[in-house]
C-alpha cells in the first residue's frame, strides 16, 4: 500500500452563503490541527471584508488528520476556493490542485447559477463531486426537492448525498466517511521529475512569496534551486511544509502532497497562479496545462481625497499588489482630481474589496473614479489602441471603429421573474442566447451582454428586480464593434475630466439625462446657480440646474443648548470635509462612483 | 468668563402637546407635577453646593408650559432658588407662559399673574404663535386669538412691563400677507420683545408624519426667506431693533437671559433635559423623568452627559452663538473665551491676529462670505448681514 492511498485533496464549491466557509470551520475544528478555542469564526475567510460579505477571495489551504471507520488515518487537504465570478481563473487552479470536491448545496435554497458554474469547473478538472446538503437544522429544509434538483439540473445522483448541518455539526462524520471514500486517493510518482501547480500564493514579511503549491511529480525540499516554468525565474528553496492552515515546516514535500514553498521571493506576481514548479537542474519537460495571465476587466481611477497625501495612496497601492498579482496600476493625471492611479481589476467586486481595503486597512481616504472596461480602438490608419480611460479616447474623426468586450452571462432565476430580468438585459443590449427550463419553477437566462453595461450597478438591480433570488455567473467571450461614444460632463461649464464615460450612441441622451439628474441631487446647493451640462463633443445633450440655496439657518437656538447645536454645525463642516472643490463647484466625492448607478427600473 | 450667571429651569408639561413640537414635555393633567416638583428642589439644593451664593443676572422658567404648575408648586421653585442663590431686585425673572393656561376664569388668571408678581418674576413670555384661529387649531394650539389678547391686557394690568410674545411663520397654507397681518396684529399689543421663529419640522411629530405621508407640503424656503425679510423690516419700521436671528425688542428691552447663552456666560440648569454649561462644563441632565427624580431622591446629580470645554471649544462656541447676535461677535471676545478670562478685565493685545491664526483654514472661505455681502469682516470683529442669517449656518460651521 501507497502512501498515497491516505491522502485526499478536496475542495468545497458551493454557492455564497451556502454554507462552504462554515463547513471548513466544522472540519478544523473536529479534525484539524488548530484548537477550537484559537478559531475564529469562519476561519478560512481570514480577511475582515471577506468575513463580512460572506465569501472568500484569498485562499488558505489546511492539512486535517482524519481517523475513519476502516481503522485507517487519513490526510485530508482541504483547498479553498474563492467564490465570485470575478475570480473564475483561481477557482479553476485551486480546483485543478484536488483530486474531487466536496459540492454544498444549501437545502432550503437548492441550485443556484453559481453552484452550477462551480460544478462545470470542478468537471472541467475531472474531479470527483461529493453533494452534501446543508442547513439541514432549519425548519425551511427541503432536502427532496434540493436533492431532486441537482439531479435534474446538474446529472450528479444525489441519492446518497449526506445530509449535514455545518452549523450545528450534525452529520458532519457521516460526510467524512463519505468523502474517503468516494474522492479518490492522489496519483504521482514521487521519484519523477518535480512537477507542482501553485494554486495561491501570499506575501509574507519575513518569509517572501509564500507558495500554495500539489506536488504531482516528484519532491521537494531546501536548498532545491526551483524553476517557474512559465516565468523562467529560478529560486533557491528556503523553506517547505505544510499548511495548518498556519505553516508547519518539513523535510520535503513529495508527489500528491500539498503544502508551502519559499524561496525569498519578493512578489506574488513572480509565483503567479497556474505556473508549474519544476527543478532547475532536473526540468521536467511539460508544464501542467491551464495557466493563464492575470487579466484586467475593469479599471477604475483611484485618487486621494481631499487632505489625502499622494505617497500614502502609493504605498498603500505597492502593498496590496505584493500580495495580489490580479491586481495593477500606474500613474494617472486627471484635471479634475490631480494625481492618482489608474488601477486594474479582474472585475467590480475585486475593484470593491481592493478600495474598501485601502479604506479600513490603510485608512485612507480616497475617491474612486467610475469604472470602466478596456475598449479596443481600431484608428483609421489600421492602428489598434487599448483605452480604458475614456479622457484619453482620440479624437473621434480620427477613429474608423471601437470594439467593447463583450460576456456570456448565465442567469438562474425562478420563473416569475423572467419578464422583469428579460427587459433588463434588454435594457442592457443584451442578446439572448437561450432559455432553458432548468426545473418547472427555475429558468436559466443565457444572455451576451456588453461587460460595460455589466460592470456598473447590473447585479443589483438584478437582484432588486427579483427580490434576491436570481443569481449571476459570466464570463469574457470576445471584443464587438459597437457605436460608442464619449459622454462628458461640465460642471459650471467646466468640463470634469474624472465624470466622462464611453457610453452607446443610441442610450448617450439617456444617460446624458440620468446622469444630471443624479448630479443634481448629489451636489449641495451654492452660494449661486450651477448648471450642470453632459455634452458629446460641443453639442449639449442634457442640463440641470442646483439652485443657489437660500436658507440655511437655525432660528432657535433651543434652552441654551449649545451642544446640540454645536453638532448640527460640525456635522455640517464633515460633510464638507468629503467634498471636492472644482473651481467654485464643491462635489461629494460619491459622485463620482454614484453618478453612474442608474438602475433603469427607477 | 463667569462675568455673569444665568439660571434655566425646564418644566416639562403642557395641557397638550402642539402638533410641530419635539421637546420634551408630558401632558400635565397625567404627570406627575408635584413629585417633579420635589424634585426639581431638590436638584437645585444639590447642585447648589458647588455654585452657591452666586450672584444670579437672570432667571428662566421655560418648558413645556411653566404656567401650568399650580401657583404654590411654583412657589416652591422660585423660594428653593432664592434660598440658594444671590437673587437681586434687578434680577431678570422670566416665565414662559402661555395664553389660556393662566386660568379658565378672569378672577383666576389675575391670581395666577398676582401671584407671579409677588414671587418676583418680572418678564412674561407668550407663546402666542399665531393670531388667526384657523393657523392656531392647525398647530394644535390650545388658545384663541382673543385669549392672547385678554391674557396680554390682563399682564398689563397686574404691572407687568416686560412682555414677549413668540410668533411663528411659514406654517403650511399661509402667505406672506398672512404673516404680516398676524405680525401687524402682535405689534398692536405693544409688546417689549417678539420672537419671530420659522416652522422647523422635527422628526417623530404629527407635522412630520404629514408630510411623510404627503397630507402637508414645507413652505418652500425661497418664500420662508422672503416673509423672514419682510418681517425685519415691518419690525424694524415699528421700533424693534433686530438684535438676534430670530429676536427683536424695543430699546432696553433685549432679553438678559438669552443673551447670556451667546456670550459664554455661565448658566446652571435645573429640570429634566436640561442644558447647562458651569465653571466650563457643558452638561445635560438626564431625559427620562423616572430616572430624574429617582436619581435625584437618592441625592444624586441628575446628569447624563458632561463635557469639559477645551480652549479651542469655548472660542469655537463664542464665535458660533455670537454670530447670531446683531453686534456678531469680537475679536477681543473670542480670544477671551479661549482662555476664559473676562474680557472687562484684561484686555487682549493683538486680538485680531491671534484670531485669524486660530481659524486661519477657515480665512478665505469667509473673505468668500464677505464678497458676497453676507458676513462683515472688519478691525473689530465678525457680524452677519440680514443676508448672511439666511445661510448662517453655512458659515458658522467654518469655526467649528
Amino acid at each position: 500500500m501507497s502512501y498515497l492511498d491516505n491522502i485526499r485533496n478536496f475542495s468545497i464549491i458551493a454557492h455564497i452563503d451556502h454554507g462552504k466557509s462554515t463547513l471548513a470551520d466544522r472540519l478544523i475544528e473536529k479534525t484539524g490541527l488548530v484548537e477550537a478555542r484559537d478559531m475564529k469564526e469562519q476561519y478560512l475567510d481570514n480577511m475582515d471584508i471577506e468575513r463580512e460579505r460572506g465569501i472568500t477571495i484569498k485562499l488558505q489551504t489546511t492539512r486535517l488528520k482524519y481517523k475513519a471507520n476502516d481503522g485507517q488515518e487519513y490526510t485530508l487537504n482541504l483547498i479553498d476556493t474563492p467564490g465570485h465570478v470575478d475570480f473564475n481563473y483561481e477557482v479553476s487552479r485551486s480546483l485543478a490542485a484536488c483530486d474531487g470536491a466536496v459540492l454544498v448545496v444549501d437545502a432550503t435554497q437548492g441550485v443556484e447559477a453559481q453552484t452550477l458554474g462551480n460544478v462545470y469547473l470542478a468537471l472541467d478538472e475531472d474531479l470527483e463531486i461529493l453533494p452534501v446538503l446543508n442547513k439541514m437544522d432549519l425548519d425551511s429544509a427541503r432536502p427532496d426537492d434540493a436533492r431532486a434538483e441537482i439531479e435534474e439540473i446538474i446529472g450528479l445522483d444525489a441519492s446518497e448525498a449526506p445530509e449535514i448541518s455545518a452549523k450545528t455539526g450534525q452529520g458532519v462524520d457521516e460526510m467524512l466517511e463519505k468523502l474517503v471514500e468516494v474522492i479518490p486517493p492522489p496519483k504521482g510518482d514521487p521519484d519523477g521529475k518535480l512537477k507542482a501547480l501553485i494554486f495561491d500564493s501570499y506575501y509574507d514579511s519575513y518569509k517572501g512569496v509564500i507558495i500554495y503549491t500539489r506536488i504531482f511529480d516528484g519532491k521537494v525540499k531546501r536548498g532545491d534551486i526551483i524553476r517557474m516554468m512559465n516565468t523562467g525565474k529560478n529560486y533557491e528553496v528556503t523553506e517547505v511544509g505544510y499548511c495548518i492552515p498556519s505553516t508547519l515546516p518539513a523535510d520535503e514535500l513529495k508527489a500528491g502532497e500539498v503544502g508551502y514553498i519559499c524561496g525569498s521571493i519578493k512578489q506574488v506576481a513572480d509565483a503567479r497562479v497556474g505556473d508549474t514548479i519544476t527543478l532547475a537542474s532536473d526540468p521536467t519537460s511539460e508544464p501542467l496545462k491551464g495557466y493563464k495571465k492575470a487579466q484586467s476587466m475593469v479599471y477604475c481611477g483611484i485618487f486621494p481625497a481631499e487632505g489625502e497625501k499622494y505617497e500614502n495612496v502609493k504605498d498603500a497601492l505597492e502593498k496590496l499588489q505584493v500580495n495580489d498579482a490580479a491586481f495593477n496600476f500606474e500613474p494617472e493625471n486627471s484635471a479634475a482630481l490631480g494625481y492618482g492611479y489608474r488601477c486594474g481589476f479582474l472585475g467590480l467586486l475585486h475593484m470593491d474589496v481592493i478600495t474598501e481595503r485601502l479604506a479600513r486597512e490603510f485608512d485612507l481616504d480616497v475617491i474612486t473614479t467610475l469604472p470602466s472596461v478596456v475598449y479596443k480602438v481600431v484608428m483609421k490608419d489600421g492602428q489598434v489602441l487599448d483605452i480604458q480611460n475614456p479622457s484619453n479616447l482620440p479624437d473621434p474623426t480620427l477613429i474608423a471603429h471601437i470594439e467593447e468586450p463583450i460576456v456570456k452571462a448565465e442567469i438562474m432565476t425562478p420563473n416569475e421573474y423572467v419578464g422583469s430580468i428579460m427587459s433588463l438585459c434588454q435594457g442592457r443590449r443584451g442578446k439572448m442566447l437561450d432559455m432553458e427550463y432548468l426545473t418547472k419553477t427555475r429558468v436559466q437566462l443565457r444572455y451576451e451582454l456588453p461587460l460595460n453595461e455589466v460592470i456598473y450597478d447590473f447585479f443589483d438591480a438584478l437582484k432588486s428586480r427579483t427580490r434576491g433570488y436570481a443569481s449571476l455567473d459570466y464570463e469574457f467571450i470576445r471584443y464587438q464593434p459597437a457605436k460608442l461614444v464619449k459622454l462628458d460632463i461640465l460642471l459650471n461649464r467646466e468640463l470634469i475630466d474624472a465624470l466622462s464615460t464611453i457610453v452607446p450612441e443610441e442610450s448617450a441622451q439617456a444617460k446624458g439625462r440620468g446622469i444630471c439628474e443624479k448630479l443634481k441631487d448629489i451636489i449641495p446647493r451654492h452660494q449661486f446657480e450651477v448648471p450642470i451640462q453632459a455634452a458629446i463633443g460641443q453639442k449639449i445633450i442634457a442640463r440641470e440646474t442646483v439652485r443657489a440655496y437660500r436658507k440655511d439657518v437655525l432660528a432657535k437656538c433651543y434652552g441654551g443648548d449649545v451642544s446640540r447645536k454645536k453638532k448640527l454645525l460640525e456635522k455640517q463642516k464633515a460633510g464638507k470635509k468629503r467634498m471636492r472643490q472644482f473651481g467654485t463647484v464643491t462635489v461629494p466625492q460619491e459622485a463620482f462612483t454614484e453618478v453612474l448607478k442608474l438602475d433603469d427600473a427607477k | 468668563m463667569r462675568s455673569k450667571t444665568g439660571i434655566y429651569i425646564h418644566i416639562p408639561f403642557c395641557v397638550k402637546k402642539c402638533n410641530y413640537c419635539a421637546f420634551l414635555s408630558f401632558e400635565a393633567e397625567s404627570s406627575p407635577r408635584s413629585e417633579y416638583t420635589e424634585a426639581l428642589c431638590e436638584e437645585i439644593r444639590l447642585r447648589a453646593v458647588e455654585t452657591k451664593g452666586r450672584t444670579i443676572d437672570t432667571v428662566y422658567i421655560g418648558g413645556g408650559t411653566p404656567s401650568v404648575l399650580d401657583v404654590s408648586q411654583m412657589r416652591d421653585i422660585i423660594h428653593t432658588v432664592r434660598e440658594c442663590y444671590d437673587i437681586k431686585k434687578d434680577t431678570e425673572i422670566t416665565i414662559e407662559a402661555n395664553p389660556a393656561t393662566l386660568g379658565r376664569k378672569d378672577g383666576v388668571t389675575l391670581a395666577k399673574l398676582q401671584a407671579y408678581k409677588y414671587m418676583g418674576i418680572n418678564r412674561l413670555s407668550m407663546g402666542v404663535q399665531s393670531m388667526s384661529n384657523d393657523r392656531l387649531h392647525f398647530l394644535g394650539r390650545i388658545h384663541t386669538a382673543e385669549n392672547v389678547a385678554r391674557d396680554v391686557k390682563l399682564a398689563r394690568e397686574k404691572g407687568f412691563a416686560n412682555i414677549n410674545l413668540d410668533l411663528i411663520f411659514s406654517v403650511p397654507g399661509e402667505s406672506i400677507e398672512d404673516a404680516l397681518k398676524d405680525l401687524d396684529e402682535i405689534i398692536a399689543l405693544n409688546p417689549e420683545h417678539i420672537s419671530c421663529y420659522s416652522l422647523q419640522i422635527e422628526e417623530d411629530t404629527p407635522f412630520a408624519d404629514m408630510i411623510e405621508s404627503g397630507a402637508m407640503t414645507e413652505v418652500p424656503d425661497e418664500e420662508d426667506r422672503e416673509t423672514y425679510h419682510a418681517i425685519c423690516k415691518r419690525l424694524k419700521d415699528a421700533g424693534y431693533e433686530h438684535y438676534e436671528i430670530s429676536n427683536f425688542a424695543k430699546p432696553g428691552y433685549r432679553s438678559r437671559h438669552n443673551s447670556l447663552y451667546w456670550d459664554m456666560s455661565d448658566y446652571i440648569a435645573f429640570g429634566l433635559g436640561a442644558s447647562g454649561f458651569v465653571n466650563n462644563n457643558r452638561y445635560k441632565n438626564v431625559s427620562d423623568i423616572e430616572e430624574y427624580m429617582k436619581t435625584v431622591g437618592s441625592g444624586e446629580l441628575p446628569v447624563d452627559e458632561i463635557h469639559e470645554n477645551t480652549p479651542f471649544d469655548n472660542i469655537s462656541e463664542a464665535v458660533f452663538t455670537g454670530l447670531r447676535r446683531q453686534e456678531g461677535i469680537s475679536y477681543e471676545d473670542a480670544i477671551a473665551a479661549y482662555g476664559r478670562v473676562c474680557p472687562k478685565d484684561e484686555p487682549v493685545a493683538g486680538a485680531k491676529e491671534r484670531f485669524w491664526e486660530i481659524f486661519k483654514e477657515a480665512k478665505d472661505e469667509a473673505d468668500e462670505f464677505a464678497r458676497n455681502g453676507l458676513l462683515i469682516i472688519d478691525e473689530e470683529g465678525l457680524r452677519l448681514t440680514e443676508q448672511g442669517i439666511d445661510i448662517s449656518n453655512a458659515i458658522m460651521a467654518l469655526f467649528v
